[in-house]
């Protein structure tokens, strides 16, 4: 999918949605209050109901882009944009050393949607022996950002030094 | 030559001891046959000899005799008993010298045999300290070289592998102290840097 390509131009994915776990999330979430809108419009009037609870990735994402969830369109743009995501968006993996915290992966998705493509996800990996850097896969190549890699392209020169 | 000499002096005792016997004898066989063939005149010089040669006379003859055989015998005995003496010390001399001859000729032999032993074995030695020498030598050369390619191999493993190994003493080191916020500049360069092939992977890649 290009980034020309959006599928809704106006379609604004928060940076609290990194990967497809969270689209996932999301599609169920939207599901959920699809299928309760709807049982809602068939029974009794003056039932007691209650609106199922969403997550606050999912309020983030309907405050953000400006959704009703309560009107049919909103709902079925929102779930089709979100499984347009899902079936069509990149989605790069990048390993560190330790699990990234929160505040980290928002910077790094932020750059991501801004420098490469607008609605990348992203899936995080743990690959300890790296000691620091990261590793980036895209679905044909990988990038090699680790401490590991940076001390083999210096090697020549490591050597240099202990030979004095 | 010492026994041959005792031999010849007891040979000679014994030949003086027949010959006085004999000459005793012939003495009273004279007498006897004299007294006989002049017996007429003899007779009358019988009675004057018989005087002359009375019971005393013979007697002191007699012990005359005997105290001159004992003197002989005496003498003979004396001489007997210096040969033997000189016998016995000849024959002890001569016995040593033949127990010290043949114990020097056993002796040179057992030293001999002792000397021939010491060289084989000082030969057998010799040999085993050249082939433990030559051994060690070779040893020596095969652990050297050994020694030195195993250094090399380590050192090619060493540096062939430096960036693992610096990379695992940096992550044992100071690996739980990294904190990845610290690292996002880097990696966001490392990523700008990179950023067209990224792009290009994921446009055109799938």
């Amino acid at each position: 999918m290009e980034p020309n390509s959006q599928p809704k131009a106006r379609i604004q994915l928060p940076v609290q949605v990194v990967g497809l776990v969270d689209i996932n999330r999301l599609i169920r979430e939207v599901e959920g209050l699809d299928d309760f809108l709807m049982q809602a419009a068939i029974r009794m009037p003056g039932s007691n109901m209650k609106l199922p609870r969403t997550s606050r990735i999912f309020d983030e994402f309907v405050a953000v882009n400006h959704f009703n969830m309560l009107q049919t369109a909103d709902r079925r743009a929102v779930a089709s944009f979100l499984q347009t995501i899902k079936l069509q968006t990149p989605v790069l993996h990048m390993s560190f050393a330790s699990d990234p915290t929160a505040a980290f992966t928002v910077k790094l998705v932020m750059w991501l949607r801004t420098n490469i493509h607008p609605y990348l996800l992203l899936q995080i990996g743990l690959e300890p022996r790296i000691a620091a850097g990261c590793i980036v896969r895209t679905p044909n190549k990988q990038f090699d950002f680790s401490l590991r890699r940076h001390f083999i392209s210096r090697r020549d020169q490591l050597i240099s030094v202990l030979k004095g | 030559m010492t026994i041959w000499w005792l031999i010849v002096i007891i040979s000679l005792l014994i030949l003086v001891l027949l010959a006085f016997i004999w000459l005793a004898l012939r003495l009273g066989n004279n007498s006897f046959s004299k007294t006989k063939n002049a017996a007429p005149y003899e007779q009358a010089a019988q009675l004057d000899v018989e005087h002359i040669f009375d019971d005393k006379f013979r007697e002191e003859l007699r012990n005359r005799g005997r105290l001159h055989f004992e003197k002989i015998i005496g003498e003979n005995a004396m001489f007997l008993q210096q040969d033997l003496r000189l016998t016995t010390s000849q024959l002890n001399d001569y016995m040593k010298q033949e127990i010290t001859r043949k114990l020097q000729e056993e002796f040179a032999k057992y030293e001999q045999s002792i000397n021939d032993a010491k060289q084989l074995a000082m030969d057998s030695i010799q040999k085993t300290n050249n082939a433990i020498d030559e051994q060690r030598k070779t040893l020596s050369v095969q652990v050297q070289k050994e020694y030195i390619d195993e250094k090399a191999r380590l050192i090619r493993q060493f540096e062939v592998n430096m960036a693992e190994i610096i990379n695992h003493y940096v992550l044992s080191a100071i690996g739980n102290q990294i904190d990845l916020n610290e690292q996002l500049e880097f990696i966001l360069s490392d990523l700008e840097a990179n950023k067209k092939a990224i792009i290009e992977d994921i446009v055109h890649g799938a």
